[in-house]
């Protein structure tokens, strides 16, 4: 697929982009919101037809000690299938214990035995799919003591295991390295490019803990001007891919999220001119 | 020594239900100037937050009721009781309606749990498929003798809600340009229908022999049993014209004799 920019389909926005079909690179929804008939999946079929989609689930629980919820796997299987994406992914996270949702990407100590754990959820989900899965690079506002490996190590080691797809989100990036006082370039140095199959771009909210600023991903406003630059650093060092922009609590106008797309768009521009000269 | 993960993800899901957070060798959060119990608290906020939120957004009228902050206080003490079996979050709250009968809130607003039973129908009705329904043409090609002993069935997502307020009135209230009429809760009961529609969820007020006519149907009778039922209802129950305004909603299935269900 083309390095175009994308929006995530939310929806608000439903009705004007199957009105309107504004000239949009792809469309992402979120798996979940899309599992039962509704009119709203009715609406996402028929804009199918004009844009190439990306199924971005967020409740596999890729991290769950106990294993993967086989139903919810069949029924992200089903709509995999029924919508064709060109891409499909979740997060390195966990969001089930004892059979019960918790409803947040919360986090994973990075050890051998996790490893062993996400790789074999991975490994199941690629097989029920029949197709590459991608994993996204959380937001973190934690770190685990007895973690032995950092985190782009462990999502490095994850892809050589499993041929997993790495989605990489700058702004979780931006977050994580700011939350626990990581240097985010020296984190990008890790991770291996060739697997990146996709860029996330969003904006953060800056909340008080213990009377400090600490970041949360919340997805409420525009890019930061510390990602858009994040970004470009990604862009110069692993080169142009399908990026787009997640935007989740206080959802702005279609126009907000198409004047961002429309950035991303040029900054990813300037990305493929500067790798064909360098060619 | 390290706590296995599937210990640490119990204990950690403990914490974040919990009244309070603490950190030990089950959940060794790394703390600096901002504490593990500090960073920790993000978790706990943001899943009583959104789970609250996807609460809110399938008891729309409930919530409209009671008030957002009121609204919040009832979530988050049935969140921590209640968790989602799954992530499929229009899925989440079905046992909502029975905690409220259970809440001191009836006290004063003691309608407020058929008011969830309707929210709740409405969520399912909206995620129910549509496809085929029962019609005039296919009734029309069954032999007028074999009409009494015909099954019929309610297409999924129909709920008959039978409430001794009025319901739909105090329903209609709640709507953002509704006028600012008193709605006198001690009038009459209703019985409604809710099912779903080409674009949405809706439901109509049923009068008792066409509730009785419906809720038969959905126990399976054949449409001379339930008509039965209709007319010990309502003696002045009229089939053909219960029928055919039942019919008209597109809520009905013909199911044949070999059990197979179609429109």
């Amino acid at each position: 697929m083309r390095a175009v920019a994308g929006i995530g389909l939310r929806a608000q926005h439903l009705d004007q982009v199957v009105r309107e079909r504004p000239a949009i690179g792809f469309l992402e929804i979120h798996a979940e919101n899309y599992l039962l008939p509704s009119p709203a999946l009715a609406s996402v079929e028929n804009l199918r037809v004009d844009y190439p989609f990306s199924i971005h689930a967020v409740g596999l629980s890729l991290g769950s000690a106990e294993g993967l919820d086989e139903h919810h796997l069949e029924r992200v299987a089903t709509l995999v299938r029924r919508l064709q994406p060109n891409l499909v992914s979740d997060h390195l996270s966990w969001s089930v214990v004892g059979g019960r949702y918790l409803n947040d990407l919360l986090p994973l100590p990075y050890t051998e035995e996790a490893l062993d754990v996400v790789a074999r959820n991975v490994d199941r989900v690629q097989s029920a799919l029949g197709r590459q899965l991608s994993i996204e690079n959380p937001s973190c506002y934690l770190a685990f003591a007895h973690s032995t490996l950092s985190e782009p190590e462990f999502l490095a080691e994850l892809a050589r295991r499993t041929g997993c797809g790495l989605l990489l989100d700058a702004n979780n990036v931006h977050v994580t390295a700011h939350n626990l006082r990581l240097d985010p370039n020296a984190w990008l140095e890790t991770l291996p490019g060739a697997a990146i199959t996709q860029y996330h771009l969003a904006g953060y909210a800056v909340n008080d803990a213990d009377g400090e600023p600490i970041l949360i991903d919340d997805h409420g406003s525009p890019v930061r001007e510390a990602v858009w630059s994040l970004f470009g650093r990604m862009l110069h060092r692993f080169g142009p891919r399908p990026t787009l922009i997640e935007w989740d609590t206080d959802i702005p106008g279609l126009p907000v999220l198409l004047a961002e797309a429309a950035q991303a768009q040029a900054v990813l521009r300037q990305g493929e001119e500067r790798g064909a000269r360098a060619a | 020594m390290a706590p296995a993960l599937r210990d640490l993800q119990k204990a950690f899901a403990a914490q974040l239900l919990g009244s309070g957070i603490t950190i030990d060798t089950a959940l060794p959060v790394a703390g600096d100037s901002i504490s593990a119990a500090a960073r920790l608290r993000v978790h706990r906020h943001h899943v009583l937050t959104s789970l609250s939120k996807a609460l809110a957004g399938t008891y729309v009228t409930v919530e409209r009721l009671v008030g957002e902050d009121y609204f919040k206080g009832l979530a988050r003490s049935f969140i921590t009781n209640e968790l989602p079996e799954g992530p499929v979050l229009a899925e989440y709250g079905a046992a909502f309606p029975a905690f409220l009968e259970r809440h001191p809130v009836v006290g004063q607003l003691p309608y407020l749990p058929d008011v969830a039973r309707l929210d709740w129908a409405l969520n399912m009705a909206f995620y129910s498929p549509t496809g085929s329904r029962l019609t005039r043409d296919h009734l029309a090609r069954i032999p007028v003798d074999d009409l009494p002993l015909q099954c019929i069935e309610l297409a999924a997502g129909t709920t008959l809600i039978c409430s001794a307020y009025p319901l739909d009135r105090i329903w209609a209230a709640t709507q953002p340009d509704a006028a600012e009429e008193p709605v006198d809760i001690g009038a009459a009961g209703v019985r409604l229908l809710v099912f779903r529609r080409p674009d949405d969820a809706g439901f109509v007020v049923l009068e008792e022999g066409e509730a009785a006519l419906v809720a038969a149907l959905h126990s399976s009778s054949t449409l001379e049993q339930a008509a039965v039922a209709a007319t010990a209802a309502n003696p002045d129950f009229d089939l053909s014209t219960a029928f055919s305004r039942v019919l008209g909603l597109g809520v009905l299935l013909h199911c044949s004799k070999d059990g197979s269900v179609t429109g």
